[in-house]
């Protein structure tokens, strides 16, 4: 059994008398461990579909299973366990807290998470350590760079030791050296880790690095290899 | 601080500061106006309460028209002296119900004139029929009052400068000053207080306008289980050279003009209150929309809506509450330092207790956090409501 599965998922949205399909039956199945890069123009879908496997937008139509569960049929808390525990979001624009500093930022998730760890503050600093960020363990967001705050952002998709990591262009604002730098980190942790990473981008270098690539075009899917 | 939503909270409330004193200052004001109003009618409510309670008496019988100058003497702080025939509490103690009767007599003194002390109100009172002032008697001193002997009201202690003072000339004649009276909250309060033995010397003297065989007013209590209203009504048409007060009626005028001020109090207070409200929601709706982003991601990565309301309540509470207890010292500050500047709280000497001060400021803290709460409460709910990404895209 595949860890998630996406069974004829299809999001509508309607705007006045526009109905847009962002996603239009899909079906997928990803199993633990992979590295899947979602590709496609600006509007064709890609981020409509990573949110809903994020249980962050609940589908017009279809089922997401994760680990047989279907995630849209849980009640408000059991949506939000999965989010908490189960889940690594990376946004693809600047998601820290302004009023927290860079430890806390990473602490946020935890207090969420329905298994604190007692450690999490140790934990937390470490995850700085690992992406090379230890000195600005009190640094506000305001008071660091573009790629700085994105892998802020990394670190704490990873606080809860999440099973899937899904990630919406994450470089999108960096420079080359950064990006190339912040891609390293996250297939090093999908290797590392065995966490199943979900990459959502628009460019092909990118996707390419990927265990298996999908493209995805007016809401629909079609595998273009790996 | 361990590391909580409680901290997130703290945390933006700081973010804007001058935002959270506004909200703050304008909490403050509202609960500051309820607390000084409140304090206002609790206080002059309460002495008037008190002041009847304190009397023991069902009905008080005075000469004829001189109704509102004893209200003024035993509800007050005003000096009044008005006199009637002793003979009359024979007639009075005749009337059917009638089961005990006192008599107290008031003398007021003329600084340098007749007497060491400033204006003040002197009050003799029969020790073997006194049930008024006996039971104060007995807590401050402990045995009867004795023959050249005077008590001060607990008010007269301080404001007739006798502080120190072991004896003074009253009408002529030395007193020895031995002891203070609790506090009561009534008029005589500020009352110097001697027996009815001490009359005949001061009559003799000549230095008060009393004479022989005159009393002011009589204390009066009737049978168990009986309507002291017909019975008041009995004595005025049997002995028609006095008034009766009854003691349900005392201070019917002030209680009057007290309702009028409570519901211009409540007026404003209301006002005040949908003003503060529609400011909490209009600050609030402004929060909630500079922070939707926030609200978006912290869903996204786990927050249940009980924590998004948990975070958005704390920071209410917190300025509710900064808001009352700012209200609650300047409403408190105003009601005590302002309490000379209105007649009515001057003249009748209201305070308020401990107990009743904290109640008034519990209230205080009630509205102004309720307010808060309620002013909030539409903003938070909505953005509660929302799906982690629909909040994200509406930004």
């Amino acid at each position: 059994m595949a860890q998630i599965e996406l069974k004829d998922v299809s999001k509508v949205y309607t705007l006045g008398d526009t109905v847009i399909n962002a996603v239009e039956d899909v079906s997928l199945g990803i199993e633990k461990g992979e590295f899947i890069s979602i590709i496609g123009h600006s509007g064709s879908g890609k981020t409509s579909l990573l949110s809903i496997i994020g249980g962050i937008l609940s589908p017009s139509s279809g089922r997401l299973l994760f680990g047989g569960t279907d995630i849209y049929a849980l009640d408000e808390t059991g949506l939000a366990a999965y989010r908490a525990d189960s889940v690594g979001y990376i946004f693809q624009f600047a998601s820290l807290l302004p009023v927290l500093t860079a430890k806390e930022n990473l602490l946020l998730p935890t207090i969420f998470s329905s298994q604190r760890p007692s450690n999490s503050g140790k934990k937390a600093e470490e995850y700085l350590d690992m992406v090379g960020l230890k000195d600005k363990i009190n640094a506000y967001p305001a008071q660091l760079s573009g790629g700085q705050q994105r892998r802020i952002a990394i670190a704490r998709a990873l606080m809860n030791d999440p099973e899937i990591l899904l990630a919406d262009e994450p470089t999108g604002d960096l420079d080359e050296e950064t990006e190339a730098d912040v891609m390293d980190f996250l297939k090093r942790i999908n290797s590392e880790k065995g966490i199943t990473f979900i990459l959502v981008t628009h460019s092909s270098e990118l996707a390419r690095g990927a265990t298996r690539r999908i493209r995805m075009t007016q809401g629909r899917i079609e595998e273009i290899g790996s | 601080m361990k590391f909580s939503i409680f901290k997130v909270a703290l945390r933006n409330l700081k973010r804007n500061a001058f935002r959270t004193a506004v909200l703050v200052f304008s909490i403050g004001l509202l609960v500051s106006i309820l607390v000084f109003g409140s304090s206002f009618i609790l206080s002059v409510g309460s002495s008037l309460e008190r002041a009847s309670a304190r009397l023991g008496a069902d009905i008080l019988v005075v000469p004829v028209g001189a109704r509102e100058y004893a209200e003024e003497m035993l509800l007050e702080t005003k000096v009044k002296t008005f006199y009637m025939d002793k003979g009359l509490m024979d007639r009075v103690g005749q009337v059917e119900g009638v089961t005990e009767i006192t008599y107290q007599t008031y003398l007021e003194t003329i600084w340098g004139v007749c007497c060491d002390v400033p204006p003040a109100k002197v009050v003799a009172f029969d020790q073997d029929t006194d049930f008024i002032v006996r039971p104060w008697l007995k807590e401050a001193l402990g045995r009867e009052l004795k023959k050249g002997e005077a008590i001060l009201g607990h008010t007269a202690y301080t404001d007739l400068d006798l502080l120190e003072v072991d004896s003074s000339v009253l009408f002529g004649a030395k007193f020895d000053i031995v002891g203070v009276l609790e506090e009561t909250g009534t008029g005589l309060d500020n009352a110097i207080f001697i027996t009815d033995a001490n009359i005949d010397k001061i009559i003799e003297k000549g230095k008060s306008r009393l004479k022989p065989n005159q009393i002011s007013l009589m204390f009066v209590k009737v049978k168990e289980g009986l309507d002291p209203y017909p019975i008041g009504a009995k004595i005025e048409s049997e002995v028609v050279e006095v008034d009766v007060i009854q003691r349900s009626e005392m201070g019917e005028s002030i209680i009057a003009t007290l309702k009028d001020i409570n519901r211009i109090f409540l007026i404003t207070i209301v006002l005040a209150s949908v003003l503060s409200m529609f400011l909490t929601w209009t600050i609030f709706t402004a929060i909630v929309n500079e922070r939707a982003r926030e609200v978006g991601i912290m869903r996204a990565i786990g927050a249940k809506g009980s924590h998004i309301v948990g975070m958005f309540m704390i920071e209410v509470f917190l300025l509710g509450f900064m808001g009352s207890v700012f209200g609650i010292a300047l409403g408190n500050y105003l009601s005590l330092t302002l309490s000379e500047v209105f007649t009515l709280l001057r003249d009748m000497a209201a305070t308020l207790t401990l107990v009743e001060r904290i109640e008034v400021s519990l209230l205080g803290l009630a509205v102004g956090v309720g307010i808060c709460v309620v002013g909030a409460l539409s903003s938070i709910i909505r953005i509660k409501r929302l799906e982690p990404l629909t909040v994200l895209k509406e930004v």
